[in-house]
């Protein structure tokens, strides 16, 4: 591990910190401009009879009556030694409500991570062995379909079809593994698309590789052509993709976790937005921005060490077939 | 893979539109294009029907001869209320690809040309716009502003906006270094001038095919927000709208596919669109 | 290769996942209802799910949705001091007997000896002591709101003996009584009252002294409430007072009305709490049981602010009351289960009367009242007088899943008279935000209010005492001021009565109420084998005298 290396992993690290504290005060910026809190929007509610007078009174007196600012730094502050308050709505610990609704949201992300990954493969693989002609063409279209799709649909055409049509998984019990599987897959399709036009480029760049060539002269089996000579440099760049698309699975669980009735970070989100639970909020952005920040500080600190044709020129230059250039940026999908 | 040709005797978009090489599917999307076009200007030329106003007796009727689309909870025509939603839909999405090209682009732009700590600063705002999952700084943005349509297309290019500048400041540091640009500072010619005539236009080429895949892409999150409930109330008819108030009475099914059918197919040939905008000839 | 490590764990981490959520999905399809016998008698055992569309905010008993959706789970895990059914009818529950002085300040209330709140702490006069208390005045720097419809008239209350409670108000408080039985008015525990606010907002340190505890619970997920066996002081009014029959009550958050309802209708689920009423219809069809009470309160309606132009104009707010096709919402919204309002208060309430004739449609009255007040119709069918155009802004009421579409009907029968209607739908924050009544802007608000007593409409009239005044009239109609002191001041109900009649039938003559319908906002779709469920005056839906028959 050379100096040039640990300046540069320092570097990031430093703008990691940076990027997690700036969405923090963005998320609080943008959520203290709504009118309201949830404290009045409870008492306003036209059956608990309490007068302006009165609201303004217990507003007063839990000190959400003070400066934006004020109250930024108390959070600010608080959130730096690991604490991230109160919710505002349902008044418990933050750290117990996102600890609570966690593990469904992981369960159904690395599912339908899983879902994206495999339903990806078997494009870009079917894109090599099917006839030019026919299926290829039609195979290159799934991702664009796929694309075009609201996961909102997928997802009340599968609990239609699965859940009360066949009566495959019971829609009421939404952490089973079949309601599992199929929230994955409305989660994944998306998904799915975006690693498939990544893997699909690599596989066309890499099998117009000498090495690739001289491999096919050689006698070798297309299955083994695909698996060892073109499928492995062509996963570096979808170790990538998946980097960025964690943000999406995220986001994308919002809606399905909606749409199946899942209780996850989705879901609370829902229900602190619509009752504008700010440090809720808060904590949810900041993690999302965490995950997302550290996974690409791993994919940015590996990448070097891994990929020899990778090198450091101040600015990290992964990716041998990059985001950036492929297809101007990644195609992005609704769950984004 | 590289789109960005930095020949001056490229291929004009009409002169491929009119060439006889134009792929089926891509006239087909063109098509269904100019539908949605026509639909979202003129909606009353295509259907007899009353959007709002229904027949209160010929509530939740399937589709029929006389109901293309079905009738909805209110009897009203559900292929009338889809087309007269074609407007706000189309529109919201082309609000939000705005805000994305101009406000991405310019940050873009700054960042790419200019460089040095202006580079550093928009870039960690950049870093920031990218880490919140977009959906999410959507669904915040728009909370903050108000549920409405325009709202949610406005939160929706706030959610591009880091895409775009991405791509624009890449694309404008590649024509920086290119040969023909580095002539043109070694003849002599303005910071401004250069910006204006050679970077912007070889890196807004390369934005055009993302702008029209961020059309497709805002329908449907403008769809989502809609389907969760931060869109325009009833009776606007936007197509998310007509799937989030389908999605009560499932009972009645074409209530969902009728408006997901024709979102699908327009996003679908929009991405169609794009994919051969950016093809390279 | 690091990536290809990577896959593996992840590839294990994921099938070790997925075999615990195949073993959870097995052991949920061993845990069948037991079996039942016959129909009429009651059956002991079995368990319900009951799939609602929210569980409200927080716990904390004061600040939780009691008027909404956690008043389903507070009415089997708490008790009331007394019980009103669906008739407005008073009877005892915890307080076995009640009396009071002539002036209607002071309440002594003679407890039942022997009930316990779950954590066994006695339901004695110092813990009712402790609930009114924190009803009147919550503990709002710790975030503990007072029960807003609390009589704001309480001075205090002193434990005479073990079972004796007296209760001393600064006014007469003709409305303490049915105030016991509404549902903010729950019993907790001391113990869990004393409690800072973040541990009452965990559900499962909270006890009462229902039929039910919490057995388990998950924000925004689900709670399991099971039977206590030792339960024996129910209200006799509902016929039983020993323990509950069913052993226990899943309330489930499914928030998609159609899958609450495609639940029950598979099987899965036994009751679906607000369907949409277009459902109901082939639901009661396939046999399914179809509940529709109707809470003690106002009728769903548009209290119209007289302050705002045109709507200060007796003639337009008339037109107005007669070009609503009442039944035409029921036909097309709502079905038969709904009732014609028949007042501006709902036909159960003790004291509403039949004015069913000022609320008759009839649009040719409308035109002419509006003909002669010289509104003009225009090329477009839009009435104009003096260079502005008729218009009416609704704004859908959030907390009515039909008000959009009512909102939307009603838009078209105005429209055929020359109205210019306007639909502004809100979610609940905005909503809570910008309607209010009388509000600049408001032409309309839509009421959707239950209460307990009759009584409370005089506090809405006008803005004397802290009115609520609904209409913006102020102190500027009379014979409103003169009606509500007499209401607010009578000693009885019987000289309460003649007087209420005569307010039901000046303010819909007046139009200052536009009545839609009668209200129904909590609706039940019921498995069939679901017996002898009893609602309350507050419209919620009671499993604890409930069975469930093979």
């Amino acid at each position: 591990m050379n100096s040039a290396y640990r300046a540069y992993a320092a570097k990031r690290l430093f703008q990691a910190v940076v990027v997690i504290l700036l969405a923090y005060v963005l998320t609080f910026v943008v959520v203290s401009i709504l009118p309201g809190d949830p404290i009045t929007n409870v008492l306003r509610n036209p059956q608990s009879g309490f007068s302006e007078e009165e609201i303004a009174e217990i507003i007063a007196a839990q000190g959400l009556d003070r400066p934006v600012l004020v109250q930024l730094w108390s959070s600010l502050s608080a959130f730096l030694t690991g604490d991230l308050g109160i919710s505002m709505r349902s008044h418990r610990p933050v750290a117990t409500l996102i600890g609570e609704v966690l593990p469904s949201t992981l369960i159904l992300a690395a599912s339908g991570l899983l879902v994206a990954l495999v339903l990806a493969v078997v494009i870009a693989y079917g894109t090599r062995f099917l006839p030019k002609r026919y299926g290829q063409g039609l195979l290159r279209g799934f991702p664009s379909l796929f694309l075009s799709v609201p996961n909102f649909v997928i997802g009340l055409v599968l609990i239609h079809i699965f859940g009360f049509q066949l009566g495959i998984f019971r829609v009421i019990e939404p952490d089973s593994f079949w309601a599992t599987f199929f929230a994955a897959i409305a989660l994944g399709i998306p998904i799915s698309a975006q690693i498939a036009e990544v893997l699909i480029a690599n596989l066309d760049h890499e099998a117009d590789q000498e090495y690739a060539a001289v491999a096919r002269s050689r006698g070798l089996s297309k299955a083994r052509l695909f698996a060892r000579h073109l499928l492995k440099p062509s996963s570096l760049p979808v170790v990538t993709v998946i980097a960025l698309t964690i943000g999406e699975l995220l986001g994308g669980s919002l809606i399905t976790e909606t749409v199946f009735g899942r209780t996850g970070i989705g879901s609370l989100v829902q229900r602190s937005v619509s009752t504008q639970d700010l440090p809720v909020l808060q904590a949810v952005v900041s993690l999302a921005a965490v995950v997302f920040v550290v996974v690409n500080l791993i994919a940015d600190l590996v990448y070097p060490l891994l990929d020899p044709r990778v090198k450091l020129l101040g600015t990290p230059q992964r990716r041998p077939v990059t985001a950036d250039d492929n297809s101007s940026g990644i195609p992005t999908a609704v769950t984004s | 893979m590289t789109f960005a040709t930095y020949n001056s005797t490229r291929l004009s978009f009409w002169s491929r539109l009119t060439s006889d090489r134009l792929p089926f599917t891509v006239a087909l999307s063109f098509l269904i294009v100019a539908m949605a076009i026509a639909w979202s200007l003129a909606p009353g030329l295509f259907t007899s029907h009353d959007p709002v106003n229904g027949v209160p007796a010929h509530k939740l009727l399937g589709p029929s001869l006389q109901y293309w689309f079905g009738t909805d909870h209110l009897g009203r025509d559900l292929y009338t209320r889809v087309v007269y939603g074609t407007a706000s839909s189309v529109s919201s999405a082309l609000i939000a690809v705005l805000i994305g090209v101009f406000a991405g682009g310019l940050i873009g732009l700054l960042s790419g040309f200019l460089g040095g700590w202006v580079d550093t600063t928009l870039a960690r705002l950049v870093d920031v716009l990218l880490a919140i999952p977009k959906f999410l700084l959507a669904v915040i943005v728009v909370t903050a502003i108000g549920f409405d349509t325009t709202n949610a297309a406005i939160a929706t290019g706030v959610s591009a906006v880091a895409v775009f500048a991405r791509v624009m400041r890449s694309e404008v540091i590649k024509t920086r270094q290119a040969t023909f640009v580095e002539a043109a500072y070694l003849a002599g010619g303005s910071r401004w001038h250069i910006l204006w005539r050679h970077v912007l236009p070889n890196a807004s080429r390369s934005v055009l095919p993302l702008a029209v895949l961020h059309f497709g892409d805002s329908i449907l999150v403008i769809a989502s927000l809609a389907f969760l409930g931060y869109g325009d109330p009833p009776p606007a008819s936007d197509w998310g709208l007509l799937i989030s108030i389908g999605k009560d009475y499932l009972k009645w099914p074409w209530l969902v596919y009728a408006p997901a059918f024709v979102t699908i197919a327009t996003v679908l040939s929009v991405n169609r669109i794009s994919r051969w905008l950016r093809k390279t000839d | 290769m690091i990536d290809r490590l990577f896959f593996s764990s992840l590839s294990r981490r994921r099938l070790l996942t997925a075999t615990s959520a195949l073993a959870f999905a097995a052991l949920v399809t061993t845990m069948q209802p037991s079996p039942a016998f016959s129909a009429d008698t009651p059956v002991e055992g079995g368990d319900i799910t009951f799939l609602i569309d929210s569980l409200g905010d927080t716990w904390i008993p004061n600040n939780s949705a009691i008027s909404s959706f956690q008043g389903h789970i507070w009415g089997h895990v708490t008790d009331k001091l007394l019980y009103v059914d669906a008739d407005g009818k008073v009877s005892p529950w915890i307080a076995e007997r009640w009396e009071q002085n002539d002036t209607a300040t002071e309440f002594t209330l003679h407890l039942k000896s022997g009930v316990t709140f779950s954590d066994g702490t006695p339901v004695d006069a110092s813990a009712v002591v402790a609930n009114l208390d924190i009803w009147y005045a919550g503990r709002k720097k710790e975030g503990i709101n007072p029960i807003g419809l609390f009589p704001k008239t309480y001075d205090h209350a002193e434990a005479v003996d073990a079972t004796t409670v007296k209760v001393i108000f600064k006014k007469p408080t003709l409305g303490l009584i049915p105030t016991l039985g509404y549902h903010g008015s729950i019993l907790i525990s001391p113990k869990t009252l004393a409690q800072p606010a973040t541990d009452q907002a965990d559900l499962s340190k909270t006890s009462g002294s229902g039929p039910y505890v919490v057995e388990s619970w998950k924000e925004g997920d689900f709670v399991k409430l099971v039977k206590r066996k030792d339960y024996n002081w129910g209200p006799a009014a509902v016929g039983q007072t020993g323990p509950a029959h069913l052993d226990s009550i899943t309330y489930k958050l499914v928030s998609e009305p159609s899958l609450r309802v495609a639940s029950v209708q598979s099987e899965q689920a036994d009751v679906a709490y607000n369907a949409s009423p277009q459902e109901l219809v082939t639901l009661q069809d396939d046999g399914f049981t179809v509940a529709t009470p109707r809470y003690l309160g106002f009728v769903n309606g548009l209290a119209i602010n007289t302050k705002l132009a045109p709507y200060d104009d007796v003639k337009v707010r008339q037109a107005l009351q007669s070009g609503i096709n009442r039944q035409e919402i029921i036909d097309t919204v709502y079905t038969p289960d709904w009732k014609l309002a028949t007042s501006f208060i709902q036909s159960n309430v003790p004291g509403a009367t039949d004015h069913s004739d000022l609320l008759a449609y009839n649009p040719e009255k409308s035109e002419k009242l509006l003909d002669e007040d010289g509104w003009v119709k225009g090329a477009d069918g839009i009435r104009t007088k003096d260079g502005k155009a008729l218009t009416l802004t609704l704004h859908s009421n959030p907390y009515l899943a039909t008000s959009k579409s009512v909102d939307e009907l009603i838009a078209q029968q105005l429209g055929k008279i020359g109205w210019k209607v306007n639909i502004q739908a809100y979610d609940v924050v905005t909503f809570g935000e910008k309607v209010k009544y009388g509000g600049p802007a408001i032409p309309a608000y839509e009421v959707t209010r239950s209460f307990i007593d009759a009584g409370t409409v005089a506090g809405i009239l006008t803005n004397a005492n802290n009115g609520e005044n609904w209409f913006a009239l102020d102190e500027r109609d009379a014979k409103l001021n003169e009606l509500r002191d007499k209401i607010a001041g009578a000693a009885s109900i019987d000289a309460r009565a003649p007087l209420l009649d005569e307010l039901q039938k000046y303010i819909l003559e007046q139009g200052y109420f536009i009545p839609r319908t009668q209200i129904v906002q909590r609706i039940y779709v019921q498995s069939p084998k679901l017996k002898n469920v009893t609602y309350n005056g507050i419209g919620y839906a009671s499993y604890y005298t409930a069975w469930k028959s093979e």
